[in-house]
């Protein structure tokens, strides 16, 4: 009992970095339905980017959020053409195109990331990661690592920026319009390539700036994109494919889960236990756990 | 259903016509070489490869292996064991049938060491892991393997027993292990030590590999262990200091197992890797002295840095070590490449009588019991981190430092 | 049709004799290994090109088998032939079991559903003490490379049969088809749609299971990182895209290229294994762009296209129609 309050804590600050990861992938799937498997990938090459970018400007990593976002939002925005013509292509089941086409990617960004950052494991210096503040009362005591709790900030923050944006401006508006009805969307004037380029580079940017934060509390190799990958689909998915307000509910009860099985159950099963509660949810819920993904 | 395509064909025709390589008479050993340069295992693979190929290197520019009065060279030929077993197993079989290699230095990991060592058995081959270890290898008794670094099991007691020494020594200790087989066998090995030396064991827990250990590490922080002990890989170890800094709670011991001797650790946690402990049997400050090639370990470490521009860790030492054995056997045996099959089966013979001096310690095999042909010859070591350079502070005898205890808070560094 | 069995039918020939010619035990392996991945490819497409189910979790069945025959050789003495039946077995009533309410999802839903699953098995796996936890368990060696050359090709040759009578040639293969087209409009016809899908799942399941089996045998060793591993479904998933999904020659021309590609790359390049990545997943990525419908699925879709030329048929249908449109025939 006297790791509740710990418990909830790591809980939901675990969610926060599940916020990161899957939260630009929920905005590309609900507007060009893309199964991005480069997605891990995108949070790899942004956490070397910060790596590099702090050891040779010797800044805090996290000062150097936006310049990743703004290098990998024009770099997904000039790279989203060529996803396009596959998710646009007549032939085929683009679904599954996309997919594959994504998965040929993430192999081989892993190749150029081993080649160019070698095998070795590394970790963002960053000054906020050995603090943290604790409250103690009676023999309870809550620790709140700083650095996770800017993760926590920070992925809330995307996720409110994000859905300021969807829902008050006119880009916001050109997205939703485009996700619900492509034909009409483009009869209304609006450009299809144009704004799926701007999402796509979203997508990207944010995803790269989880990779630094993601390197400021863990280690990071050029291997690591799967494993995020996974989680950052699984997130998604629960949350209902594309439906973003889902994402934050469904990041904490995955974080939820694995602060409680390792604290109170036995952690061996920590994984097997969130596989399960994903797989079940889905079976009970088939569009997420809010019945609306798309 | 319509018939197949010509270039369906073509490919097949390809396949079944390999180059198929002659078995010349050469006047050099041609050496196998297994190990995972891709795939998941692919950090430590390629320190395995660091080893292997340094060790070629030097002998061929010392002129190579002598016997009879002339040098014979050593020509490496690689298999990539894809961190796969059954890829490993096909590389046995490639660099048996294909290559007909005279010997075989041997894998990074347990799995593939399992899967290529029955290949080997049946091409009558032997071979020297200079990584693995996994007590597991060495109960299935392979005759034709052998390895360098000792089992977990063997080395991960003379921490615990380092720690023991101190006083007051630790009194309670959380345990906890990745799970895959090398990690895992490190943990029961640190538990069975502590157990034996008396000290409560709090939490005992094996946890899926790569997993957030930060709640885990509130558990520390509500049990407060002297001592938090972790068998894992490298970057498993690199993000257990980071939740324990995260969470802010400095054990007075901080135990890992050779992971901290890997320059990768030190260089990703800085100062925050001071002052955690190890278990090793080597580091470049380590009393040997060595016969072939190598004068001491300061030596080897001085070549290793200009070769690789990264400092040696014990991996890459011990797999170098592994082409040492195999030199001063085939020279006992005075065997000119190419090795016929009684030659091999000479070599596992005079491997098993194999004692020598290298740089990189004692090297002598177990003939029985559950570390059969695993090396005995060298004495475990506690290392710690100290300087930025992992320090051996036990047992006495090999000690070159104090143990620093307790361990400093990470907020006061 | 008859030029189909004829071209079969000497393919296996030539195929039986090759270890006459072939004494060399490494280039059996290879082979051998070809055909494993020729039937993950085919048995996966089951489910991708024919029903238009993407399953994630597919290297399960073979992960499954695989400890099926492990166990059941190592903790209880049962001579390897009689394993191989209950490792299918199992494979098929696991099908069986998880398919009845994992196919009710659809699209992505289906896909990480069935991922999902596949780790909750690799991570029991991990946990359990019969399968012997992250350590794996050995096998006795019996290395016989002629033994499980032709046991493997065997199974491919069976599981190839089984597949083109009962997805060419009878009905069952069109039920599916237009499952993938219009699931309600198949409902709609009288069909049964979950039925089918089972069915089919089950199809798909039980050589993956005989094979995981036979591999155990075959390797020695296996463990949950090894056998229960994603990259066997995606190798498999992406020798079948390479080669044209929804037919059967496709995802077996796409095993014979990716698969050769890999073991030339991996034999005599082994220093460029970074190279490789970057070559295989650009090729990958450049065939979707380019060859959408895959190798084989843009051969027959030129050859189709000069036969109704030929024929002077009406070319209302375009050449290259793609046997898998699923997706943009609803849209």
């Amino acid at each position: 009992m006297l790791l509740l309050p710990q418990a909830l804590v790591d809980g939901l600050l675990i969610g926060g970095i599940y916020i990161t990861i899957a939260i630009g992938f929920s905005l590309a799937y609900g507007v060009m339905h893309i199964i991005d498997f480069a997605v891990g990938e995108w949070i790899m090459l942004g956490a070397f980017l910060g790596l590099y970018l702090s050891q040779w400007t010797q800044m805090e990593p996290l000062l150097l959020l936006p310049v990743v976002f703004i290098v990998f939002g024009v770099l997904g925005y000039l790279f989203q053409p060529v996803i396009y013509r596959v998710l646009s292509g007549k032939k085929g089941n683009p679904l599954l195109m996309a997919l594959v086409f994504t998965f040929g990617l993430a192999i081989a960004f892993k190749g150029l990331g081993l080649t160019v950052f070698g095998f070795f494991s590394r970790s963002i210096p960053s000054a906020m990661a050995a603090n943290s503040f604790t409250f103690v009362k009676g023999d309870f005591f809550v620790t709140i690592p700083v650095i996770r709790l800017i993760g926590l900030v920070y992925a809330i923050g995307v996720t409110l920026v994000l859905s300021w944006i969807l829902k008050r401006t006119d880009f916001g508006l050109a997205i939703q319009a485009l996700a619900q009805n492509k034909e009409a969307a483009g009869l209304m004037g609006i450009s299809a390539k144009k704004t799926n380029s701007w999402v796509y580079g979203i997508y990207v940017g944010i995803s790269a700036m989880s990779g630094v934060l993601i390197g400021c509390m863990f280690s990071i190799s050029a291997q690591m994109g799967s494993k995020y990958t996974v989680l950052s689909f699984f997130v998604v998915v629960l949350a209902g494919m594309g439906f973003l307000a889902g994402v934050p509910w469904a990041a904490f009860l995955l974080g939820m889960v694995q602060s409680f099985f390792l604290i109170y159950f036995d952690p061996g099963y920590t994984l097997l236990a969130v596989f399960i509660i994903l797989y079940t949810v889905l079976l009970i819920s088939p569009k997420g756990l809010f019945g609306k993904g798309v | 259903m319509r018939r197949f395509h010509p270039i369906t064909v073509l490919i097949i025709a390809l396949l079944l016509v390999l180059p198929q390589a002659a078995l010349a008479e050469r006047d050099f050993y041609k050496v196998g070489v297994i190990t995972s340069l891709s795939g998941d295992l692919a950090t430590g693979g390629n320190v395995t490869k660091r080893g292997y190929d340094l060790w070629a290197q030097t002998l061929n520019a010392a002129g190579g292996i002598e016997i009879n009065g002339q040098k014979y060279k050593v020509e490496l030929v690689y298999g990539d064991a894809q961190s796969k077993p059954d890829q490993g197993a096909s590389a046995a079989e490639r660099l048996a049938t294909q290559e007909k290699v005279d010997f075989v230095l041997g894998p990074y990991s347990s799995g593939v060491t399992l899967a290529a060592a029955p290949v080997l058995e049946k091409y009558k081959i032997p071979m020297i892991t200079g990584s693995a270890e996994s007590p597991m290898i060495w109960l299935q008794k392979f005759y034709y393997t052998f390895g360098t670094i000792p089992p977990v099991n063997y080395t991960g007691a003379s921490p615990i027993e380092t720690l023991m020494a101190l006083d007051p020594p630790p009194k309670s200790a959380m345990i906890l292990g990745s799970n895959d087989t090398f990690s895992k066998a490190t943990a029961e090995a640190f538990k069975e030590a502590a157990e034996k030396a008396g000290i409560e064991i709090k939490k005992f827990n094996i946890v899926p590999a790569g997993q957030d250990l930060m709640s885990f590490m509130s558990l520390a922080k509500a049990l407060k262990p002297d001592l938090v002990a972790f068998g894992g890989h490298d970057e498993e170890l690199i993000n257990l200091v980071k939740a324990l800094l995260q969470i802010n709670y400095t054990p007075k011991a901080l135990l890992m197992h050779y992971g901290v001797t890997e320059p990768a650790f030190v260089e990703a946690l800085g100062k925050n890797a001071e002052q955690v402990y190890g278990a090793s049997v080597w580091t470049e400050t380590v009393h040997a002295k060595g016969e072939d090639l190598w004068a001491d370990a300061a030596a080897y470490a001085k070549d290793a840095e200009a070769a690789f521009k990264v400092p040696a860790d014990y991996t890459q030492a011990g797999s170098t070590a592994a082409g040492i054995a195999f030199q001063a056997a085939l020279r006992q045996i005075k065997a000119v490449p190419p090795l016929d099959e009684a030659e091999r089966e000479a070599l596992v013979k005079a491997l098993e009588k194999l004692d020598i001096q290298t740089f990189y310690g004692r090297v002598k095999f177990a003939e029985e019991g559950q570390y059969y042909h695993a090396n005995i010859g060298l004495s475990p070591l506690t290392v710690q981190i100290q300087g930025g350079k992992p320090v051996i502070v036990g047992p006495e005898a090999e000690a070159q430092s104090a143990p620093q205890y307790p361990m400093t808070p990470w907020d006061k560094r | 049709m008859r030029r189909g069995i004829l071209a079969f039918g000497l393919f296996v020939g030539v195929m039986a004799l090759v270890p006459a010619f072939v004494q060399n035990a490494f280039v059996l392996r290879i082979v051998t290994e070809l055909f494993m991945w020729i039937v993950l490819a085919i048995t996966w497409d089951v489910m991708a090109g024919y029903a238009g189910y993407l399953n994630f979790g597919h290297g399960a069945f073979f992960g499954a088998g695989a400890y099926v025959t492990a166990i059941l050789m190592m903790r209880y003495g049962w001579p390897f032939f009689v394993t191989l039946p209950v490792a299918g077995l199992f494979a098929g009533v696991a099908a069986f079991l998880a398919g009845i309410p994992t196919l009710r999802l659809k699209g992505a839903y289906f896909a990480i559903a069935t991922w999902a699953l596949a780790l909750a098995v690799q991570q029991l796996a991990l946990v359990l003490d019969i399968t012997g936890g992250p350590d794996g368990m050995r096998l006795p060696p019996f290395l016989d490379p002629v033994f499980f050359f032709y046991l493997i090709l065997a199974v491919a040759v069976a599981t190839f049969l089984l597949l083109w009578v009962l997805l060419e040639w009878a009905p069952f293969g069109l039920k599916l088809k237009s499952i993938r087209e219009d699931e309600s409009g198949a409902m709609a016809l009288g069909l049964n749609p979950a039925r089918i899908k089972v069915q089919a799942f089950i199809l798909s399941a039980v050589p993956a299971g005989v094979l995981g089996g036979i591999y155990a045998f075959w390797i020695t060793f296996i463990d949950p990182a090894s056998v229960l591993a994603d990259i066997i479904t995606d190798q498999a998933m992406v020798m079948a895209v390479f080669g044209g999904l929804g037919t059967l020659l496709g995802p077996v021309i796409g095993a014979i290229i990716v698969f050769s590609f890999k073991t030339i790359f991996w034999a005599y390049l082994s220093d460029y294994q970074v190279l490789y990545l970057i070559i295989l997943g650009g090729g990958i990525a450049l065939t979707v762009v380019f060859l959408p419908n895959g190798i084989w699925g843009t051969i027959i879709g030129h050859i189709q296209g000069r036969n109704a030329l030929h024929k002077g048929m009406s070319l209302n249908m375009p050449p290259g129609r793609s046997p898998v449109q699923g997706a943009d025939v609803n849209d």
